[in-house]
């Protein structure tokens, strides 16, 4: 039985349901409201005359003005996909100078070129959370630009351009003194570095397609603790350089078809304490290159295919090479001095000619990767003529067998009989 | 007449002989300190040897950080060469140099670092980018801070 008191409970309870729902529809109301403003020209006037966290609506129409600043905070830009902005070739498009700036769904072509100025068509300078999403930029000499610009986010960007072998074009995401950035899901296309980071700690850089850019696919200098994984690069002038930098993790990249004198899967300068993991390295003249880097564990990687699948310099030191997959690599490791104090073991080598009799999965004899003609193409290059030579694989076969000028410490005592990546 | 084409011949024998500053082919030579492809002229420097041996750089300071790094040895260098900022075909003698070192110039490895044939254009420069003016010692000497200290 309901009595009075009950009953006006359960109508206090209402009302005050009920007001709270009045409340809540006003607040979206006011949120939606907020304040699109629809921008046909004169966009530098609309956005110096829009309050912060208005949202500009770009109409259809090509936008060629004056280099245009963002001084407002929380501005978003965006519009629909024909709403071009253009530089007219002579000059950087767009410069963002203010904190929470959103810049979406928009065209951006047709920078200047300088060797003075780096003209982008976005640029965020010293300013934190911005959001560069769903854009796609053409013809334009550098593409997205940071400079001291920490806490962002660049996502699924279309980048290209055509450049020429001359320096005239600059890199597609280009970071310098910037943290805490993440680059997921682009695709960048013939610039000169795709994706460059210098003095960017922190990043964190996935899911991008970065191909025939005429240096590097990703070009990493003095950025520490940044990852990056499940990238795609290849069809790069030289391919990936990583340099002076500690504690990078790189894992589930594929780097392929990277082809030329000077190209490398992945080149290592200088790297110290890091996680190289779980990657492809396929069809590349040398798949990594490691020069003066020292701490790095290696594994879990396929080298496939490669002319030289690892090329270790001896000044790289406490390297660890473990359950790595070397299959049809002419060479499968490399290295110019008979010290070594790198580690290999556990990995499966296509080329290994022993025999398991006990049947544990893991080869009764030692594996010695490194080959004695590749030391004598590291000594003379031409000699790669006589590759595929009888004379060659008796050399190989007799220094297998007594090792007198391969490195003796660079040997796999564990070899696996199966392919681990299988 | 034979004398004269005999010794025209022989000058110009001697005149290849002489060691100088050879052509960077721009992406396609690597720097021979830090590996990295070198992308831009006015930046390219390099090293040449008294045998005539060059050693290509992508940058001012990649050239400073070979020396310092003793890479090759004192008596082995015959000259060291910087490309003039503004007309990037020129190559200048770094003692002859004037280096610009300005936060608002980038330069490939981070040092701001550009070259100047004479002295007005770098103060022009100057003028529109700030920092400082340097010579060579004292380019050598920021490496030094920079990278090896």
């Amino acid at each position: 039985m309901r009595t009075p008191s009950t009953l006006n409970k359960t109508k206090r309870m209402f009302r005050i349901l009920l007001l709270g729902l009045l409340l809540l529809l006003g607040l979206f109301s006011f949120s939606f409201a907020a304040d699109t403003l629809h921008v046909r020209d004169s966009l530098q006037s609309a956005i110096n005359n829009a309050p912060p966290g208005s949202i500009l609506y770009l109409e259809s129409g090509i936008y060629e003005q004056e280099t245009i600043y963002v001084r407002t905070p929380g501005i978003t830009l965006t519009g629909r996909k024909d709403a071009v902005l253009d530089g007219g070739s002579e000059r950087a498009i767009l410069i963002i100078k203010a904190d929470n700036v959103t810049v979406k769904n928009l065209t951006f072509r047709n920078t200047g070129i300088s060797f003075r100025h780096d003209f982008a068509a976005i640029e965020v300078r010293n300013a934190k959370h911005f959001e560069i999403r769903k854009n796609t930029l053409e013809k334009n000499f550098f593409g997205i630009y940071l400079s001291e610009a920490d806490s962002g986010l660049v996502v699924e960007n279309s980048i290209k351009t055509t450049g020429t072998r001359e320096a005239n074009t600059g890199n597609g995401i280009h970071l310098w003194n910037s943290n805490y950035v993440n680059i997921e899901d682009n695709y960048i296309r013939g610039h000169r570095d795709g994706i460059y980071l210098e003095f960017a700690v922190h990043a964190h850089i996935s899911n991008n397609i970065s191909e025939h850019n005429l240096r590097y696919g990703l070009h990493y200098m003095f950025s520490d603790k940044s990852v990056y994984k499940e990238n795609i690069f290849r069809y790069n002038g030289a391919g990936v350089a990583v340099m002076y930098t500690q504690n990078v993790t790189m894992r589930d990249n594929i780097f392929e078809n990277n082809w030329g004198p000077a190209a490398y899967g992945i080149l290592l300068k200088d790297i110290d304490n890091s996680v190289i993991s779980n990657n492809i390295f396929r069809n590349n003249t040398i798949g990594l290159y490691s020069e003066g880097s020292n701490g790095v564990d290696i594994h879990n990687n396929l080298f496939q295919q490669n002319g030289w699948g690892v090329k270790l310099f001896a000044n790289s030191t406490r390297n660890v090479f473990t359950k790595n997959s070397f299959i049809e690599n002419t060479f499968d490791v490399a290295t110019n001095s008979r010290q070594h104090n790198n580690t290999f073991k556990s990995n499966y080598w296509s080329k290994y000619t022993g025999y398991d009799l006990d049947g544990d999965g893991i080869g009764d004899v030692p594996h010695r990767p490194v080959r004695l003609y590749s030391l004598v193409v590291q000594q003379n290059p031409v000699s790669l003529i006589l590759h595929r030579s009888l004379f060659i694989d008796i050399l190989d076969i007799a220094e297998r067998v007594i090792p007198a000028l391969t490195p003796e410490t660079l040997v796999d005592s564990t070899p696996l009989i199966k392919d681990p990546l299988k | 007449m034979k004398t004269i084409i005999a010794s025209l011949f022989l000058i110009l024998i001697l005149s290849a002989c002489n060691p100088g500053p050879q052509d960077v082919t721009i992406g396609h030579d690597e720097c021979a300190h830090c590996r990295m492809i070198i992308s831009e002229r006015p930046f390219a420097s390099q090293l040449v040897s008294t045998t005539g041996k060059v050693w290509f750089f992508d940058s001012v300071e990649c050239l400073a950080a070979y020396e310092i790094a003793d890479s090759v040895e004192e008596g082995r260098i015959h000259s060291r060469w910087v490309p003039d900022f503004p007309n990037p075909d020129t190559w200048v003698p770094v003692h002859d140099a004037f280096f610009l070192h300005s936060s608002q110039l980038r330069s490939p490895m981070g040092l701001h670092l550009t070259a100047y044939s004479n002295e007005t254009t770098a103060i022009e420069h100057q003028a529109e980018f700030e920092g400082t003016i340097l010579d060579w010692q004292q380019v050598m000497t920021l490496t030094q801070k920079h990278w090896f200290d």
